[in-house]
């Protein structure tokens, strides 16, 4: 895939470990171009986009945080979260403006005991730029598997 | 036509795009700003090869501007008054300046590049901050996910600190991050022992800094610190005071309850130390062994949620309900905070809806 200027300083941003440690490709050789668009076509598949995932992602997130660290039940779906705050920020890797708490939401499925974690920064990605991170990052989420976790409603 | 437009677009965008990148390769291999003076506070000169961050610059000097994010321009902390040769505020640091900051030329020093001569004004207790060569001597484990590192100090061989003061931690490169960054922790230790730095770090879940700390640093490594740094102390009141923290926040109430034991202070003080599950909770033996030497002193561990079985016979929820449960007014009480963001924000919520005046609430967010 050829890439403009701008692509190729957004991939080394990515691949760097300026931002958070081990950087947000992990191992995948692919380029975020690639990344974010077969993302998408999985999404589009089960049916969702990247904006519903991050608006779910964000409903859960501010569900638990008012509960510090300590897992919630959901009312209606068959998950418990729980978030937790550090101290510091996370920056967008893209080239705006963006900053965000340093704050971990869990989730776990109560049945399956499967669960997926994101940061604040996760949300902003998945909403803004369509972006999941690399395969092998620490905070990669596979479109299935929070379709699977989170909308068990809709499938 | 819209072919002929598309790549008109494109043309104009890729040579706005090229331009940019010569820029910036420029500003990095090319451009050559030459010898520039830093003059400090009107009385210090430093001759310097320009291009650097002025963080950086004076780092390089030994002179240590507190930051706690290591010069990423994500804590605004590290903030000076530059007086001349500052150029225009950038947008990288409008989010930490208000207009007041802003009209009286402070600056994030990590964001300012020393192109030319400049005038700058720091406090001069910055000049008493020094970088110490250490070795970590002792790694223990106080939960799952928290640990205290103890660094015995080489050169110089003591510090002077107050309690509730923070200092930097040099972490060097590793596999996990490709450059030097420097993170703040709070001192855990008593201020008298002046030969060693405690420190009680949480690991943050991918974190560069915390994933050194637990996953790289051994017994035996050389270690490098700077500081100490903070406004986070005990007030010279009377007042009664109320301590709140979690996690990690445990740190700087160690050594200000050390500083209490060496100062035999009577004033009274009540710690609430909150826990997600009894698993979360650390030191209570050495937290409540400060109750038999501090006369108004009392140790509370609360536990949101106590696991099944772990026969848990104190105090039960959020941290902050416990205070709430405890005090119905907290006008002429003091609080203190150490932890998380949330729990900081949560709690101080509680403290004012108490009646504790804001003035009267300390906490360091970033300590």
């Amino acid at each position: 895939m050829k890439q403009s200027p701008r692509d190729r300083k957004l991939e080394e941003v990515l691949r760097s470990t300026k931002l958070v440690a081990g950087g947000f490709m992990g191992t995948d050789t692919r380029h975020p171009i690639e990344i974010i668009e077969q993302d998408v076509i999985e999404l589009g598949r089960l049916g969702l986009t990247a904006g519903q995932v991050a608006e779910r992602m964000a409903q859960l997130t501010e569900l638990a945080k008012p509960r510090l660290g300590n897992w919630i039940d959901h009312a209606t779906l068959k998950l418990r979260i729980k978030s937790e705050d550090y101290k510091g920020t996370l920056v967008c890797p893209w080239p705006h403006p963006g900053r965000f708490e340093k704050r971990i939401t869990t989730v776990e499925h109560a049945e399956t005991g499967k669960q997926i974690s994101w940061t604040d920064l996760n949300i902003h990605m998945i909403a803004e730029h369509g972006f999941f991170e690399g395969k092998g990052a620490f905070f990669r989420l596979e479109p299935t598997e929070i379709v699977n976790i989170l909308f068990e409603d809709l499938t | 036509m819209v072919i002929d437009f598309l790549l008109t677009v494109l043309i104009i965008s890729s040579i706005g795009a090229a331009l940019a990148l010569v820029l910036v390769l420029c500003e990095k291999y090319v451009v050559n700003y030459g010898p520039c003076k830093v003059t400090i506070n009107n009385e210090r000169e430093l001759d310097i090869q320009g291009g650097s961050p002025l963080l950086t610059v004076l780092r390089d000097e030994k002179i240590f501007i507190p930051s706690a994010c290591g010069g990423r321009g994500t804590c605004g902390v590290c903030k000076c008054i530059i007086k001349t040769g500052g150029g225009p505020v950038l947008p990288t640091e409008t989010p930490f300046l208000t207009k007041e900051e802003q009209a009286a030329d402070v600056r994030l020093s990590c964001q300012v590049k020393v192109r030319n001569d400049i005038d700058i004004e720091i406090p001069e207790e910055l000049f008493n901050i020094r970088e110490y060569e250490t070795v970590c001597t002792e790694i223990e484990e106080l939960t799952y996910d928290m640990r205290r590192f103890r660094f015995e100090l080489k050169e110089p061989p003591m510090i002077k600190f107050t309690a509730g003061q923070f200092i930097q931690l040099l972490c060097p490169k590793y596999k996990g991050s490709s450059e030097e960054v420097y993170r703040a922790y709070s001192i855990a230790s008593d201020p008298q022992q002046n030969n060693f730095i405690d420190l009680i770090i949480r690991l943050v879940p991918n974190g560069i800094c915390t994933t050194w700390c637990f996953d790289y640093l051994k017994e035996g490594d050389a270690v490098k610190l700077n500081g100490p740094y903070g406004d986070f102390r005990l007030s010279d009141s009377d007042a009664p005071m109320i301590f709140v923290a979690g996690g990690s926040g445990m740190a700087p109430f160690v050594s200000i309850l050390s500083e209490m034991q060496n100062t035999n202070s009577t004033r009274r003080a009540r710690y609430f130390f909150g826990g997600n599950t009894t698993k979360d909770l650390c030191m209570a033996e050495e937290m409540k062994a400060f109750e038999d030497v501090l006369e108004g002193f009392e140790f509370i561990p609360v536990v949101a949620t106590p696991e099944e079985g772990s026969n848990w016979t104190g105090e039960v929820g959020l941290v902050t309900e416990a205070v709430q449960r405890a005090y119905p007014d907290l006008s002429g009480y003091e609080g203190y905070l150490c932890g998380s963001p949330g729990m900081i924000d949560a709690a101080a919520k509680v403290f004012t809806g108490l009646g504790m005046s804001e003035d009267k609430i300390y906490y360091d967010k970033f300590a």
